[in-house]
């Protein structure tokens, strides 16, 4: 099967946020202030600390993707 | 003359499906209820797109062979068990567990090559698994399905099991995990809040719900069916590999909570089919003395069944779609689809992008605003109707 794209990426890409609390920089996407898509890679993951059980978003990540919105470093699509 | 190009959004949109593979994923698949294969007797399983033998020997384990004996082709799920091995119905010719042919009794001595395929099983929580895998390979031993605490305990009632032949392609049943919408137009459930997040070989969907007034009385009627009222529910699935999804489901009731574990798992048949089953347990408690949850896994099981021929009677008739036109209220079906595709290819192939760890939150906003326009309209429907002309 051929890997196709998530065609909402076109209308807003998924842009770099990282995390102050550690090293992690991931890709992110908020297609509104209520909607986030959080896109890992392994270095990322390895330097998380604050993903206490596996079905949570880390707290200092969730802020600073907030902080990102914020400031517009992200655009929330909306 | 004036030339109009149509831009994107005048397209029409074509539906795009590839033909489907004839792989079949790697990974554990359920079989079902292991008691269900020791009866002593070999059982036919069409799995992976072939036959296959169950089997339980005399040593209580249970083996999964091809089910055509490498002699003469003889259906060996027609055979008999005869001490911890299945004979041939053509010539009695004996098939291990192992795969290997242990004894002919009319030959002084076994063939060499005499070896068939024989799957990997595994039993655990009273269910039986079978290991798939195209590559040949044994199964990793990181690469497991987490034991179920309550399956194994007193405090819970034993399993309700169904098991359901479907006629379409696993992917579909798969696609459900990231599919929020389809809960409140299929389902009758009335999604509040739902994420998505995959990782590895785990595909995860929590999801929060109410309970909709709308259908409580079309069940129950105007008076209300008596007993507690359940206000809603709280469900952590989780995929552990391909096929099977650990469903830790908590019903809120007015004042206590009531809480079950539903499995939702196949294995498939070959490429346009598979086999669905769901097995739930409930947990005992105050409010659900042993007798009232054996009673409750019973009428849950009913309930999951019928959730399950809902969806059915949409995949019947439904198309096969790659290219999903979605908006931003769905879920992650790409995504979702990236990671499944892990299990498609040969281990060496598995590429970062399909494990790595993607979360995706919906925002529920607009969706809870208009189902709760529609439930609204439901109700004063039905009130129109029951009102005295």
């Amino acid at each position: 099967m051929t890997s196709r794209q998530d065609e909402r990426l076109l209308d807003g890409p998924l842009l770099p946020v990282a995390c102050r609390r550690c090293a992690a920089e991931v890709l992110v996407r908020k297609s509104s202030w209520e909607q986030t898509s959080i896109q890992w890679n392994a270095g990322a993951r390895a330097a998380c600390v604050g993903i206490e059980h596996p079905h949570d978003t880390c707290p200092a990540l969730r802020s600073a993707i907030q902080e990102a919105a914020l400031t517009g470093s992200i655009k929330v699509i909306e | 003359m004036i030339h109009v190009t149509a831009t994107e959004s005048d397209a029409v949109r074509a539906i795009e499906a590839e033909a489907i593979s004839s792989r079949f994923a790697r990974g554990w698949h359920c079989l079902g209820l292991a008691e269900k294969y020791k009866d002593g007797k070999p059982h036919t399983v069409q799995a992976f797109g072939q036959k296959l033998v169950v089997f339980t020997g005399a040593d209580g384990k249970t083996n999964v062979l091809d089910g055509y004996c490498r002699h003469m082709g003889g259906d060996l799920s027609q055979g008999t068990v005869k001490g911890n091995e299945i004979a041939c119905p053509f010539h009695d010719w004996r098939w291990g567990g192992d795969g290997r042919c242990k004894q002919i009794p009319y030959s002084r001595r076994v063939p060499l090559r005499a070896r068939t395929a024989a799957w990997p099983t595994m039993e655990q929580d009273q269910l039986l698994f079978v290991w798939n895998d195209p590559e040949g390979n044994k199964p990793p031993a990181d690469v497991t399905i987490p034991l179920i605490a309550g399956a194994t305990r007193d405090d819970w009632t034993d399993w309700r099991w169904t098991e359901t032949v479907v006629h379409t392609n696993a992917r579909e049943v798969i696609d459900n995990v990231v599919d929020m919408a389809h809960f409140f137009y299929i389902h009758q459930s009335f999604p509040t809040y739902f994420k998505n997040v995959f990782e590895n070989q785990t595909a995860t969907q929590i999801m929060k719900g109410v309970t909709r007034e709308d259908s409580r009385r079309q069940r129950e009627g105007s008076g209300g069916g008596g007993g507690p009222r359940m206000l809603g529910n709280t469900s952590v699935a989780t995929y552990h590999g391909p096929s099977f999804m650990i469903d830790e489901l908590t019903y809120h009731y007015d004042g206590y909570d009531l809480s079950s574990v539903l499995i939702n798992c196949h294995y498939p048949i070959d490429e346009t089919s598979f086999s669905l089953h769901s097995g739930i347990i409930v947990q005992h408690s105050d409010k659900l003395p042993p007798e009232v949850a054996e009673a409750t896994a019973e009428k849950l099981s009913t309930f999951i069944l019928a959730g399950f021929e809902q969806d059915i009677e949409i995949w019947r008739n439904k198309t096969r779609i790659d290219n999903p036109l979605l908006c931003e209220e769905d879920g992650p079906v790409y995504q979702l689809r990236r990671w499944y595709q892990q299990f498609y290819v040969d281990v060496a192939e598995v590429q970062p992008e399909m494990t790595d760890r993607f979360e995706f939150e919906i925002d529920t906003t607009r969706p809870v605003e208009s189902w709760k326009k529609e439930v609204e309209e439901n109700l004063a429907r039905l009130d129109a109707a029951e009102a005295p002309a």
